[in-house]
């Protein structure tokens, strides 16, 4: 589904993505940790197209997508959420999901009121009914991850970048979080690329894992492979995982 | 064929794959229907004060500039710090068409729409260059260069302007001319208004409302950012053009000492501030508080001259959501849908 050939990142002289090659099925969910800085946050700015490569060819669903702006991207099926929740603060967390239900594809028939109804769906589905008419901007940090998963989804992506949701929660909305993409996965069928660092999440909801070290792909496989790795031990985790 | 539905609240109107919809209830346009013909009534009572009528009309102007540039500052993210540059270029336009080749009103009209658009769209890659402070930079320093323009060139007539500009409307009665003319304004402040309200009720407000928020996430949404910006700029700049064409018609004369300078572009803004901090309805308000402001502080002379600012900067401070805030606290109730929408 989504392919990266050679995709390198340079910013002048730094070097933030060198020559990273991976790839991703249909239905996966796939783990991309890495230390501070090693570009995983970078390497989603590309795909989303927020970023050009400077070099390598970023394929989705056999199109390739490099250097497409960002909203052309979202209309091909991808779509992402933040590391630091960026809901609009001065709308409600209705009209917030609205503007995905508009922008996500082109519906040229479709009204306010509408696209309301449509926000309304995706809302209830991660919880925040309740909260609809709620100014962003007061919205607690759990609730402004869920209003990022529900605008994602309601631009009706096949494929969702997923940056750090997990930062900052305590353990129960942990818990709810974990449960709350595992729901999306299976009602939405996506595909999901999910930047984390509590590696305990990884190893739960992860069904392939992709480290990044200074830009480059350190190594990828399975959860529990991966975590052993001497390599990812000494660049990533410090001590073993059990 | 056009079908017509009735739908709880709203009458749907279904144009091949295209769809309206009409709210129906009362409480959806009453308040701005009375506002209105409250407007309306001014000219007819006032027909016997030439000054009265032209302060009214004054007051339409300003609103026609201000209730475009609310939607502008929303539309594109940014703080339009040159609106009058556009309220120069309908003004000369229709002026220099009206005394050199004997155009009236409705001749100049289109020609002023023209050049509107192509300025709007000469203008408009600004909106995705220059971000924040650097944008309001820029559009500052446009119409004073208009200015400098003005007196370089002799076309322009420097500092007294152009004169003789053909009237709105020639019946041979002042007094009517005026009434009628004022109802022009009228007319065209309602049109504005109505065309800016149904904007902020439908998509386009929401992606306004989602580029004022955050452009950058508005675009990864899925939203054309830079082709909506552009619409916004080109389509505002026309109607700011529009109120410059009404303005060279209405008094006879156009200036760029009156229009480009920089206390006319503070009324205008503190008219949008002061209004309802980027409110629509906020800019009728917010226009006919300064006018009146500025004729009732006359009586002090030269004092007006500190008075005036120094009571639009005490109620920038005081008035957090405008004139029109005060009514909206008192009054407000949910109407759906409705786009809240925080100016910075």
């Amino acid at each position: 589904m989504l392919k990266l050939d050679g995709v390198t990142k340079k910013f002048e002289g730094l070097v933030a993505v060198n020559n990273v090659n991976f790839q991703i099925e249909e239905g996966e969910i796939v783990g991309l940790i890495g230390p501070n800085g090693a570009g995983k946050t970078t390497l989603m700015n590309l795909i989303s197209g927020t970023l050009k490569p400077t070099e390598g060819r970023i394929e989705f669903n056999g199109q390739d997508i490099s250097g497409v702006a960002p909203y052309d991207v979202c209309h091909r099926g991808i779509s992402r959420t933040y590391q630091i929740p960026r809901p609009f603060p001065d709308m409600t967390a209705l009209m917030n999901v609205a503007v995905g239900v508009f922008c996500g594809k082109n519906r040229p028939n479709m009204s306010l009121s509408d696209a309301m109804l449509d926000a309304s769906h995706f809302l209830e589905f991660v919880g925040l009914f309740g909260k609809r008419n709620m100014l962003a901007r007061d919205l607690s940090l759990f609730d402004l991850r869920a209003l990022e998963l529900a605008r994602a989804l309601a631009t009706t992506p096949k494929f969702i970048l997923i940056d750090e949701v997990m930062a900052g929660l305590n353990q129960s909305e942990v818990t709810i979080a974990i449960r709350l993409i595992r729901k999306i996965v299976e009602e939405f069928h996506v595909t999901i690329m999910w930047i984390e660092h509590i590696m305990k999440i990884i190893m739960e909801a992860t069904q392939r894992v992709v480290v990044l070290q200074y830009g480059e792909v350190l190594t990828s496989g399975l959860p529990e492979v991966v975590v052993n790795d001497p390599r990812v031990i000494e660049a990533y985790l410090g001590e073993k995982i059990a | 064929m056009v079908k017509i539905e009735h739908k709880r609240a709203l009458l749907v109107f279904r144009f091949g794959d295209k769809k309206f919809e009409w709210p129906i209830e009362t409480r959806y346009w009453r308040n701005p229907i009375l506002g209105v013909a409250f407007l309306a009534l001014l000219p007819v009572i006032f027909s016997s004060h030439p000054d009265i009528l032209s302060l009214i009309a004054t007051a339409n102007i300003y609103a026609c500039i201000a209730i475009p540039l609310a939607w502008q500052m929303t539309g594109i993210g940014r703080l339009n710090f040159g609106p009058q540059a556009f309220v120069g270029i309908g003004g000369f336009t229709a002026g220099l068409l009206s005394i050199h080749l004997g155009w009236g009103p409705w001749a100049t009209f289109p020609i002023v729409i023209i050049t509107g658009i192509l300025f709007g769209l000469i203008l408009s890659p600004l909106t995705n260059i220059a971000k924040g402070l650097y944008f309001s930079l820029v559009t500052l320093i446009l119409p004073l260069i208009f200015l400098e323009i003005t007196y370089y060139f002799g076309i322009f007539k420097g500092e007294t302007g152009l004169f003789g500009i053909a009237p709105m409307i020639s019946i041979g009665n002042i007094v009517a001319e005026l009434i009628i003319a004022n109802y022009f304004s009228l007319i065209m402040m309602v049109l504005f208004l109505f065309v800016v309200v149904k904007v902020f009720d439908s998509r386009i407000g929401l992606y306004s409302a989602a580029i004022n928020d955050d452009e950058e996430v508005a675009n990864n949404l899925g939203l054309n950012i830079k082709k909506w910006k552009i619409i916004c700029f080109v389509v505002t700049s026309v109607m700011i053009t529009l109120a410059g064409w009404f303005s060279a018609h209405y008094f006879g004369t156009f200036a760029g000492v009156t229009y480009l300078q920089l206390p006319f572009m503070l009324k205008i803004l503190m008219i949008v501030m002061i209004g309802g901090r980027g409110d629509v309805y906020g800019a009728i308000y917010g226009a006919y508080f300064i006018v009146i402001l500025e004729k009732v502080l006359t009586i002090f002379g030269t004092a007006n001259y500190l008075l005036f600012p120094l009571i639009l900067l005490i109620l920038l401070f005081t008035l957090r959501e405008g004139i029109y805030g005060i009514y909206r606290k008192h009054k407000y109730r949910e109407y759906y849908p409705t786009i809240r929408v925080r100016k910075r």
